[in-house]
């Protein structure tokens, strides 16, 4: 289960639509900041593909202009098959 | 890989990202930051009872380091077993509203300004000992509320009432407990309901007086519910005059006309007589017959004065007196039809179906307070039903120690905290335990509330110091007292937690600690003493109410009676007061008790609480009498009181200029006037103004839409305000309702500051208005 | 009781309308008949008591539906609906969804739909708990809810709308979140958060509370609380 983190710089002026995007992607969690234009992203997914699946539509934001990695994880002992739904 | 592990790298992430942040952009913050770094582990729960309404409900705070950050129920305290409601869910966001009051203000040249704590404390103790000088001790007074710690009024009305000398003590619980008072007293010779919640569990029909439980007592409401599921026959009847969320709940809703619960509850009796549901054994063993004072007026007049007296009379004269209350009759006069009130009457008789009545402000705030209390308990006693789990005529109280603090220590201008003013035992009970002479204590009551904002206005009172209460929205007719509190020559002290209408018009503003900032006690609606500790620290210069009497007590030089360490003065208090409570009809539960446990009833005797007071089986006090185990000790007839109390008029009701009744209460989300429910974010957001509600057909009539602008006109004052139409409650055709807790809409500058003469508790729920778009 | 379907084009087959052979889920509801205290003709000295279900989203709906479901149905759980599923239905949060499984009788206003979608339990058929509607007074279902269907677009479309409101909205940790809806025609908390055809990560952990709008309030309007005084 990868987890990493990342600073997460809006376009200009769309600091509320980039979290609302954020937010509504799945494995996704933000922090953003009270008083300056920048947002923390944690992602936790359950396995490679979906990791693969998240960075792609990180990738299409249109309100997103950079990321900034500040962590990451990667856990080799991934499980091999999860029940269930990530919510 | 564990829950635990994937949290705590996932945390790693975060803080590295936090750490990162701050590096590139210096002085950054994330709100949701602190929040989220907590793991759920690192929470500290404590108990304290709720900080809102009478229910009492108990809660765990959690706390991470000084903050308070959450709240759930506490599964340990049997009022609530775990469950709030949204109110208690986000209590704790009360304590960090950004405009929290944490500095003295002064008025200088006209404005407030901060000051040192020490230079307000002086100004007030030393603007009370000048006022004194001038104008005499009863030109002081202090006004207090239900919502005081138990410490807070029981040390006002040591100062007051025995240091000072004067009976200038009151509580905004004469707003909204003293009919409830004045009926226990007249029907039962001693406060409080004789019930317990269990009543709820037990009882196989609910009758709600006038009572939007659903919004207003939403816990117990929601065990009511429960119980109504878990068995098939129990049934909720929602009696009102508005149709709200409990109307929808129950499963019968009667309407009737304002003022008429009178004549209704009379012909409940009527009815139960003439079917022989009278149970008989219960009556002529435990019951007498009285008759009052009739015509008794409503008090809109200043220095208005009215003693009832009680005249013995026999069931004859009962029987004969309910004549004027046949359903036919009453059918005319209060709009219930008369198979409605067979039908509510056939609930009550039915000798196999525990009743449980619950009331609160719509049979308090009335000007015939006292007697609707009175015809209910009628109801109850005529078939037996009281006293036993299931079977209550239960009072309910709206803040959360208005029994704890203002009736059972006696916050009122004719009450000690055993017993009354003007009995000579009482006082010297009073001097003995307070350490003052016993001619200190004035054995004549001064004034009521609504008197004493008079007296203000008039000038006979130059000095007021109001604490956890916001007469500014709450006093009726408010255009007057407002003004009055403003005069020239008055001094307001004011000791709050936000900024209100009252401390705008303040000379004086200390900063007071809120409930969990300090430690006290509440006292819920069914006896239970509630006690917290102090859970998170006081933020600024606050202090709590208990201590601010006392630092200014002692600049009095009442050093000696007020001798109390800073650190234990909670506990000296309490172990102070329980004294004037040592009996076995009111004992008190220990201090090491009440920090232990998740609230105890009294009385507290022997280690065992009391759940339902007059019934032997259950209440150490009573001895049984007439061959069963009920005894009503509390008269001196060992009897419980039925009265012959007749309908009349409102003090006011809708004519040709004035065609509406205006009505007023509340709503869930807001708790009195909003001053602490307003500033929690999602409460806001939930019901962000006040409205005025209008019938339908009413508001079709004139041409009102939802959400149009409305003025509302009284004799008084006149207020524009939206509409609204089928939103959270429907008024009938010629009534409008408007909820109290928007200070941007003071609705009371268009109540009545009518009465009931016997109670001198105002009437919200009914006046004259006219209604037209604005 | 039964009507030949066809779920999709991946397999024909029957589907057992609600109360067949399902004990534990059956859910009558019981029309409140009983206690239908009639006030009689003389009305007009009688207050008028206003229908409950046309003021405050219809709240009484959410009581009537506490009262008169069994306690089975609502501590059922079911793992088979997602939000995924529940929001590709809908245009926008909270427009009418279509229908997912063929239907009878296409043609008829009023459908039968209520049979099952009035009180839920278990279609064999389709394998699934059938989701129940907030607003079982409305019967022209086919007014609003129309048969999904694989047919080409007449012409190509762009649309996009709001994104649905995220879960886990609580303003302090551990309290009851907001409702993040409008609750016109969806104030039947119970039709939809609780039992077994609830979707999954919206159904709620205490179905035996009755009383939702004590804890749960809605969080519509914006902005924090500011004082105006002239003082």
């Amino acid at each position: 289960m990868p987890v990493f983190s990342y600073l997460a710089y809006p376009i200009s002026g769309a600091k509320e639509q980039l979290r609302n995007e954020l937010e509504a992607l799945a494995h996704c969690e933000v922090l953003p900041s009270d008083n300056a234009e920048v947002l923390v992203l944690v992602t936790d997914t359950p396995d490679e593909a979906e990791e693969k699946k998240l960075k792609k539509q990180l990738g299409q934001l249109t309100s997103l202009q950079s990321l900034g990695m500040t962590f990451g994880h990667v856990d080799d002992e991934w499980p091999a098959k999860r029940s269930g739904h990530e919510h | 890989m564990s829950i635990s592990r994937r949290a705590f790298i996932r945390n790693l992430a975060r803080s590295s990202a936090v750490a990162a942040a701050s590096t590139l952009f210096p002085g950054i913050t994330f709100a949701g930051w602190q929040k989220m770094d907590q793991p759920a582990g690192s929470i500290q729960w404590q108990k304290a009872p709720c900080r809102f309404c009478g229910t009492g409900c108990g809660l765990l705070i959690g706390t991470a380091g000084e903050r308070a950050v959450a709240v759930k129920g506490d599964p340990n305290c049997s009022v609530n077993k775990g469950l709030c409601c949204v109110k208690g869910y986000h209590s704790i966001q009360i304590l960090y509203g950004k405009d929290r009051i944490q500095k003295a203000l002064i008025r200088k040249n006209g404005k407030l300004v901060e000051a040192p704590l020490q230079e307000a404390l002086d100004l007030v103790a030393s603007k009370m000992q000048s006022t004194i000088k001038s104008h005499g001790k009863d030109a002081v007074s202090i006004y207090g509320s239900g919502q005081w710690s138990i410490t807070d009024g029981y040390v006002a009305s040591k100062l007051f009432k025995g240091c000072i000398g004067t009976n200038n003590v009151e509580a905004n619980a004469r707003l909204c407990m003293a009919s409830a008072v004045t009926g226990f007293l007249t029907s039962f010779g001693l406060d409080e309901p004789m019930g317990c919640y269990e009543d709820i569990d037990n009882a196989d029909v609910f009758v709600t007086w006038g009572n939007n439980m659903a919004e207003m007592h939403p816990v117990l409401f929601s065990r009511m519910l429960a119980n109504r599921k878990s068995k098939d026959h129990v049934r909720i009847i929602d009696f009102a005059t508005r149709t709200t969320r409990t109307s929808q709940a129950s499963d019968r809703s009667i309407l009737f006309k304002p003022q008429t619960d009178l004549a209704v509850a009379n012909a409940i009796c009527y009815e139960i007589i003439q079917n022989k549901w009278v149970n008989w054994d219960f009556v002529n063993k435990h019951v007498s017959f009285h008759k009052g004072k009739t015509h008794i007026g409503y008090g809109t007049q200043d220095h208005f004065k009215f003693k009832d007296k009680a005249e013995t009379v026999d069931f004859k004269a009962y029987k004969a007196f309910l004549e004027d209350y046949t359903p036919e009759k009453v059918e005319k006069i209060s709009g219930v039809a008369a198979k409605d009130i067979k039908y509510l009457a056939s609930l009550y008789g039915d000798p196999d179906k525990k009743v449980t009545s619950f009331w609160c402000m719509g049979m308090n705030q009335h000007t015939r307070g006292t007697w609707i209390n009175n015809l209910v308990y009628n109801i109850h006693l005529l078939t037996g039903k009281i006293s036993s789990p299931g079977n209550s005529p239960f009072s309910l109280t709206g803040q959360p120690s208005a029994c704890g603090t203002v009736r059972e220590v006696g916050t009122l201008t004719h009450k000690l905290p055993h017993g009354v003013v003007m009995k000579e035992k009482a006082r010297k009970l009073a001097a003995k335990i307070w350490n003052v002479p016993e001619k200190n204590i004035d054995p004549k009551p001064s004034y009521h509330t609504v008197e004493m904002f008079r007296a203000l206005d008039r000038g006979d009172i130059r000095f007021m110091w109001i604490q956890v209460t916001n007469p500014m929205v709450t006093i009726p007719n408010l255009n007057r007292y407002r003004a009055g509190a403003e005069k020239e020559g008055r001094f307001i002290v004011v000791s709050e937690i936000y900024p209100t209408p009252t401390s705008d018009v303040a000379d004086v503003v200390l900063p007071a600690a809120l409930w969990v900032e300090r430690e006290g006690f509440f006292g819920n609606s069914e006896r239970r003493t509630q006690h917290n500790d102090q859970i998170v620290p006081m933020p600024g210069d606050t202090m709590s109410n208990t201590w601010q009497i006392i630092e200014v007590a002692r600049r009095m030089g009442f050093e000696k009676q007020f001798p109390y360490g800073e650190k234990s003065y909670i506990e000296e208090v309490w172990n102070e007061y329980i004294k004037f409570h040592d009996n076995p009809k009111h004992r008190m539960a220990p201090y090491k008790e009440l920090k232990a446990r998740s609230g105890v009833q009294w009385p507290f005797v022997d280690g065992k609480e009391t759940k339902w007071r007059y019934n032997a089986k259950y209440d150490p006090a009573a001895k049984g009498a007439n061959g069963d185990d009920f005894d009503f000790y509390g008269k001196p007839d060992r009897r419980a009181w039925i009265w012959l109390r007749p309908y009349e008029p409102a003090a006011e009701s809708p004519d040709k200029d004035y065609p509406f009744w205006l009505n007023t209460g509340r709503v869930l989300e807001h708790w009195h006037t909003g001053s602490m429910t307003r500033r929690i974010p999602l409460l806001h957001k939930a019901m962000p103004e006040a409205y005025v509600e209008i019938n339908p057909r009413d508001a079709s009539d004139m041409g009102i839409t939802n959400g149009a602008k409305v003025k509302i006109s009284s004799r008084r004052g006149s207020m524009v305000m939206k509409a609204s139409i089928n939103g959270r409650g429907i008024p009938p055709r010629g009534m409008v309702f408007v909820p109290f807790f928007d200070e941007s809409y003071l609705i009371n500058e268009v109540t009545l500051d009518a009465f009931c003469p016997i109670s001198k508790q105002p009437d919200y729920k009914k006046c004259a208005v006219k209604v037209e778009r604005a | 009781m039964k009507a030949s379907e066809q779920m999709n084009d991946k397999k024909i087959g029957k589907v057992f309308l609600l109360f067949a052979g399902l004990c534990v889920l059956a859910l009558p509801l019981v029309v409140m008949a009983a206690f239908n205290y009639d006030t009689g003709e003389n009305t007009t000295a009688l207050v008028e008591n206003p229908p409950m279900a046309n003021f405050d989203h219809q709240g009484n709906a959410i009581f009537e539906r506490y009262d008169h479901i069994v306690k089975a149905y609502l501590e059922g759980i079911s793992t088979e609906r997602t939000l995924e599923e529940y929001y590709a239905r809908r245009q926008y949060p909270g427009s009418p969804p279509v229908i997912p499984h063929k239907i009878e009788d296409s043609d008829g206003a009023e459908m039968a739909c209520l049979t099952c979608h009035a009180d839920g339990g278990w279609t064999a058929e389709l394998k699934r708990h059938t989701p129940v509607t907030p607003h079982p007074e409305q019967t022209a279902c086919r007014q609003c809810h129309v048969p999904e269907s694989d047919q080409p677009l007449f012409v190509p479309y762009s649309w996009t709308s709001v994104q649905p409101p995220r879960l886990g909205r609580s303003y302090l940790p551990g309290g009851p979140p907001p409702i993040p809806h409008d609750l016109q025609m969806r104030g039947n908390c119970i039709a939809c958060h609780v039992g077994p055809g609830a979707v999954t990560a919206i159904r709620v952990q205490h179905p035996m509370r009755g009383n939702c709008r004590q804890c749960h309030v809605p969080d519509l309007f914006p902005g924090v609380f500011e004082r105006h005084s002239d003082y």
